[in-house]
Protein backbone atom coordinates (compact mmCIF):
# COMPACT_ATOMS: atom_id res chain seq x y z
CA UNK A 1 0.00 0.00 0.00
CA UNK A 2 2.80 1.98 0.54
CA UNK A 3 4.59 1.48 -2.84
CA UNK A 4 1.45 1.98 -4.10
CA UNK A 5 1.23 5.67 -2.46
CA UNK A 6 4.64 6.44 -3.48
CA UNK A 7 4.00 5.87 -7.09
CA UNK A 8 0.98 7.82 -7.20
CA UNK A 9 3.25 10.67 -6.13
CA UNK A 10 6.33 9.75 -8.12
CA UNK A 11 4.02 9.94 -11.53
CA UNK A 12 2.27 13.02 -10.01
CA UNK A 13 5.68 14.86 -9.71
CA UNK A 14 6.76 13.90 -13.23
CA UNK A 15 3.57 15.30 -14.93
CA UNK A 16 4.01 18.58 -13.16
CA UNK A 17 7.58 18.57 -14.17
CA UNK A 18 6.57 18.12 -17.48
CA UNK A 19 4.83 20.81 -17.30
CA UNK A 20 7.27 23.02 -16.27
CA UNK A 21 8.58 22.64 -19.80
CA UNK A 22 6.72 25.22 -20.97
CA UNK A 23 6.32 27.84 -18.08
CA UNK A 24 8.36 30.54 -18.82
CA UNK A 25 11.96 30.97 -17.00
CA UNK A 26 12.26 32.20 -13.79
CA UNK A 27 12.59 36.07 -13.52
CA UNK A 28 11.98 36.15 -17.02
CA UNK A 29 10.67 40.18 -17.54
CA UNK A 30 8.64 39.41 -21.05
CA UNK A 31 6.55 36.47 -19.27
CA UNK A 32 3.15 36.39 -19.93
CA UNK A 33 1.96 37.13 -16.48
CA UNK A 34 3.92 40.53 -16.60
CA UNK A 35 2.94 41.60 -19.84
CA UNK A 36 -0.43 41.15 -19.53
CA UNK A 37 -2.60 42.95 -16.94
CA UNK A 38 0.25 44.07 -14.32
CA UNK A 39 1.92 47.17 -15.90
CA UNK A 40 -1.60 49.13 -15.93
CA UNK A 41 -1.65 48.72 -11.99
CA UNK A 42 1.83 49.26 -11.25
CA UNK A 43 1.54 52.42 -13.65
CA UNK A 44 -1.74 53.80 -12.57
CA UNK A 45 -1.77 52.85 -9.10
CA UNK A 46 -0.25 56.10 -7.15
CA UNK A 47 -2.35 58.25 -9.96
CA UNK A 48 -6.07 56.36 -8.75
CA UNK A 49 -5.48 55.12 -5.37
CA UNK A 50 -3.05 58.00 -4.54
CA UNK A 51 -1.21 54.94 -2.43
CA UNK A 52 2.52 54.06 -2.72
CA UNK A 53 2.40 50.80 -2.00
CA UNK A 54 0.49 48.52 -5.32
CA UNK A 55 -0.18 45.49 -3.21
CA UNK A 56 -2.13 47.22 -0.16
CA UNK A 57 -3.91 49.63 -3.03
CA UNK A 58 -4.74 46.50 -4.94
CA UNK A 59 -6.10 44.64 -1.68
CA UNK A 60 -7.98 47.77 0.03
CA UNK A 61 -8.73 49.44 -3.21
CA UNK A 62 -9.33 48.04 -6.42
CA UNK A 63 -10.39 44.41 -4.78
CA UNK A 64 -11.75 45.83 -1.75
CA UNK A 65 -15.06 44.08 -1.51
CA UNK A 66 -13.03 40.67 -1.95
CA UNK A 67 -10.90 41.76 0.91
CA UNK A 68 -14.41 42.13 3.06
CA UNK A 69 -15.05 38.54 1.56
CA UNK A 70 -12.13 37.95 3.21
CA UNK A 71 -12.91 38.80 6.87
CA UNK A 72 -15.97 37.23 6.39
CA UNK A 73 -14.19 33.82 5.68
CA UNK A 74 -11.94 34.50 9.03
CA UNK A 75 -14.83 35.14 10.79
CA UNK A 76 -16.89 32.26 9.76
CA UNK A 77 -13.56 30.15 10.49
CA UNK A 78 -13.36 31.66 13.96
CA UNK A 79 -17.16 30.90 14.57
CA UNK A 80 -16.76 26.96 13.38
CA UNK A 81 -14.06 26.79 15.97
CA UNK A 82 -15.63 28.27 18.75
CA UNK A 83 -18.76 26.02 18.01
CA UNK A 84 -16.85 23.07 17.80
CA UNK A 85 -14.70 23.42 20.78
CA UNK A 86 -16.88 24.84 23.61
CA UNK A 87 -17.57 22.48 26.11
CA UNK A 88 -21.36 21.89 27.46
CA UNK A 89 -22.67 23.29 30.04
CA UNK A 90 -23.34 21.28 32.86
CA UNK A 91 -27.00 21.24 33.72
CA UNK B 1 21.35 22.83 -21.01
CA UNK B 2 22.26 25.24 -17.82
CA UNK B 3 20.16 27.93 -18.67
CA UNK B 4 17.32 25.21 -19.04
CA UNK B 5 18.26 24.22 -15.74
CA UNK B 6 18.80 27.65 -14.45
CA UNK B 7 15.16 28.83 -15.64
CA UNK B 8 13.23 25.72 -14.44
CA UNK B 9 14.89 24.58 -11.16
CA UNK B 10 12.55 26.30 -8.74
CA UNK B 11 9.47 24.77 -9.96
CA UNK B 12 11.06 21.46 -9.47
CA UNK B 13 11.82 22.81 -5.55
CA UNK B 14 8.23 23.77 -5.50
CA UNK B 15 6.75 20.45 -7.25
CA UNK B 16 9.13 18.49 -4.96
CA UNK B 17 8.06 20.32 -1.80
CA UNK B 18 4.15 19.62 -3.00
CA UNK B 19 4.74 15.99 -3.74
CA UNK B 20 6.03 15.96 0.35
CA UNK B 21 2.82 17.33 1.33
CA UNK B 22 0.70 15.29 -1.16
CA UNK B 23 2.59 11.83 0.15
CA UNK B 24 1.66 12.92 4.10
CA UNK B 25 -1.88 13.39 2.94
CA UNK B 26 -2.58 10.14 1.15
CA UNK B 27 0.23 8.09 2.41
CA UNK B 28 -0.33 8.62 6.36
CA UNK B 29 -2.72 7.39 8.67
CA UNK B 30 -2.69 10.30 11.84
CA UNK B 31 -4.87 12.85 10.97
CA UNK B 32 -2.97 15.85 12.10
CA UNK B 33 0.08 14.64 9.97
CA UNK B 34 -2.55 14.75 6.96
CA UNK B 35 -3.88 18.42 7.85
CA UNK B 36 0.33 18.94 7.55
CA UNK B 37 1.21 17.83 4.71
CA UNK B 38 -2.13 19.65 3.46
CA UNK B 39 -0.09 23.08 5.11
CA UNK B 40 2.99 21.75 3.27
CA UNK B 41 1.01 21.82 -0.20
CA UNK B 42 -0.85 24.91 -0.29
CA UNK B 43 3.03 26.69 0.80
CA UNK B 44 4.36 25.05 -1.90
CA UNK B 45 1.42 26.80 -4.30
CA UNK B 46 1.79 30.09 -2.67
CA UNK B 47 5.78 30.19 -2.88
CA UNK B 48 5.49 29.05 -6.46
CA UNK B 49 2.89 32.26 -7.55
CA UNK B 50 5.33 34.61 -5.63
CA UNK B 51 8.18 33.45 -7.57
CA UNK B 52 6.22 34.03 -10.32
CA UNK B 53 5.73 38.02 -9.95
CA UNK B 54 9.87 37.71 -9.65
CA UNK B 55 11.21 40.01 -12.85
CA UNK B 56 15.18 39.78 -13.03
CA UNK B 57 17.12 43.23 -14.14
CA UNK B 58 16.70 45.53 -11.29
CA UNK B 59 13.25 45.89 -10.63
CA UNK B 60 12.49 46.38 -6.81
CA UNK B 61 9.65 45.52 -4.56
CA UNK B 62 5.95 47.06 -5.97
CA UNK B 63 6.50 50.28 -3.84
CA UNK B 64 6.24 53.46 -5.97
CA UNK B 65 9.47 55.41 -4.97
CA UNK B 66 8.94 59.02 -4.92
CA UNK B 67 5.45 59.02 -4.99
CA UNK B 68 4.66 61.35 -2.17
CA UNK B 69 5.95 64.78 -2.41
CA UNK B 70 6.16 67.31 -5.20
CA UNK B 71 4.59 67.40 -8.06
CA UNK B 72 7.34 67.06 -10.39
CA UNK B 73 8.75 63.48 -8.65
CA UNK B 74 5.12 62.23 -9.34
CA UNK B 75 5.33 63.18 -13.53
CA UNK B 76 7.72 61.23 -14.72
CA UNK B 77 6.00 58.11 -15.86
CA UNK B 78 6.40 54.77 -13.95
CA UNK B 79 7.97 52.24 -15.41
CA UNK B 80 6.55 48.41 -15.12
CA UNK B 81 9.66 46.64 -15.96
CA UNK B 82 11.44 48.31 -12.44
CA UNK B 83 8.99 47.02 -10.19
CA UNK B 84 8.03 43.25 -9.71
CA UNK B 85 4.84 42.00 -10.50
CA UNK B 86 2.14 43.36 -7.59
CA UNK B 87 -0.81 41.44 -8.17
CA UNK B 88 0.20 37.20 -7.48
CA UNK B 89 1.30 38.82 -3.95
CA UNK B 90 -2.15 40.21 -3.24
CA UNK B 91 -3.61 36.90 -4.68
CA UNK B 92 -1.34 34.74 -2.17
CA UNK B 93 -2.26 37.29 0.43
CA UNK B 94 -5.28 35.85 0.27
CA UNK B 95 -4.88 32.49 -0.11
CA UNK B 96 -2.97 32.51 2.75
CA UNK B 97 -6.05 33.72 4.85
CA UNK B 98 -8.03 30.64 3.34
CA UNK B 99 -5.07 28.56 4.66
CA UNK B 100 -4.98 29.73 8.12
CA UNK B 101 -8.88 29.42 8.31
CA UNK B 102 -8.39 26.13 7.26
CA UNK B 103 -6.05 24.67 9.01
CA UNK B 104 -7.87 26.42 12.40
CA UNK B 105 -11.41 24.46 11.47
CA UNK B 106 -9.39 21.05 10.76
CA UNK B 107 -7.41 21.09 13.80
CA UNK B 108 -10.60 21.79 15.50
CA UNK B 109 -12.61 18.70 14.04
CA UNK B 110 -9.19 16.72 15.00
CA UNK B 111 -9.43 17.79 18.70
CA UNK B 112 -13.35 16.85 18.35
CA UNK B 113 -12.17 13.59 16.89
CA UNK B 114 -9.68 13.27 19.55
CA UNK B 115 -12.39 13.59 22.82
CA UNK B 116 -14.86 11.39 21.00
CA UNK B 117 -12.91 8.09 20.08
CA UNK B 118 -9.36 8.62 21.98
CA UNK B 119 -7.17 8.45 18.89
CA UNK B 120 -5.55 10.09 15.98
CA UNK B 121 -5.24 7.14 13.56
CA UNK B 122 -7.10 6.72 10.88
CA UNK B 123 -7.78 2.45 10.91
CA UNK B 124 -8.56 2.77 14.32
CA UNK B 125 -11.49 5.68 14.05
CA UNK B 126 -12.97 3.06 11.28
CA UNK B 127 -12.46 0.35 13.77
CA UNK B 128 -14.35 2.42 15.87
CA UNK B 129 -17.32 3.29 13.94
CA UNK B 130 -18.30 0.25 12.70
Amino acid sequence: MKIVNLLVVIITGMVLAYGTMDMPDWGDPDSPASLHVSPGYISDAVEKTATPNIVTAVLADYRGYDTLGETAVIFSAGMACILLLRRKRKK
Amino acid sequence: MLDFIIGKYNYWIYIVLMMIGFYAMIGKKNLVKKIIGMNIFQTSIILFYVSTAYKKGGATLPIIEHAHGHSEHASHAIEASSYINPLPHVLMLTAIVVMVATLGVALAIVLKIYRRYNTLEEDEILKAIK
